[in-house]
């Protein structure tokens, strides 16, 4: 199996959804609770990581 | 929103079988919402890393961490909470251990790879590996959350209402094994 290594960071988005996904669920019972949880934890970690990921670009490009 | 009462049903039971399969444990206690949930995200993540590193990612070799560092399966002791899926590794590092003439039940599956295959992997599949690696270790991990809630509940009590809140507490210091949740 080969794939272009460009498409390998798009493998970490149902990483992230898997992770908000059960991490929410582990902290409620209600689903309403569960869903709300799952989107904004998700939100936040690929935030966090397109942040970083930009933070580290820019200084590269400067170096 | 009227809360529900759920019973944590054998919760030692629960956890066993939520480890030997991911979301089995809330099926038996007829949560079967996170049942669902539990196994499609756990399983799929599991499985999605295994196929990417051509099931060559999960094997256990018997050695001492102290001694031998390099040879020792880190990755392992998150995939092994998997359960059933990564047990098959567990048996053959161990017959392996134990005979190591004897030739890999099942044709060598999840047995370890030898050298030059392990080697091989690398060139031919690039980063996929560390990325199959990833994936199964985190679904692991993954599943401890959910043995635990399948032990002890869900860290919050969702209750929306004081009556709700009352009845949970009342619940609680009954002695009974209960939590409170919704439509699941």
């Amino acid at each position: 199996m080969t794939m272009a290594p460009a498409n390998n960071y798009w493998l970490v988005l149902p990483l992230v959804i898997a992770i908000s996904l059960v991490y929410s669920a582990s902290r409620h019972e209600s689903w309403p609770r569960i869903w709300i949880h799952a989107v904004r934890l998700c939100l936040w970690i690929l935030g966090i990581l397109i942040g970083t990921t930009a933070l580290l670009l820019l200084i590269n490009t400067q170096v | 929103m009227g809360q529900a009462i759920v019973p944590l049903r054998h919760p030692y039971r629960a956890a066993f079988l939520a480890w030997l399969v991911p979301g089995l444990g809330h099926f038996y206690q007829g949560r079967t919402g996170k049942g669902w949930l539990y196994a499609i995200c756990i399983l799929s993540l599991y499985l999605t890393g295994f196929f990417l590193g051509e099931g060559k990612i999960v094997y256990w070799r018997w050695v001492n961490p102290l001694n031998n560092p390099e040879k020792f399966c880190l990755y392992y002791l998150g995939q092994f909470f998997v359960g059933l899926p990564a047990l098959p590794a567990l048996i053959q590092g161990t017959i392996h251990y134990l005979a190591p003439d004897q030739n890999p039940l099942f044709w060598g599956f999840m047995a370890e790879p030898p050298q030059n295959v392990l080697n091989g992997l690398q060139p031919r599949l690039s980063k996929l590996v560390e990325i199959g690696t990833i994936y199964t270790t985190v679904a692991g991990l993954l599943n401890i959350l959910a043995i635990y809630d399948a032990f002890e509940g869900p860290a919050y009590l969702d209750a929306e209402s004081p009556g709700d809140a009352t009845a949970i507490v009342s619940a609680l210091s009954a002695g009974e094994a209960v939590k409170a949740g919704g439509s699941a």
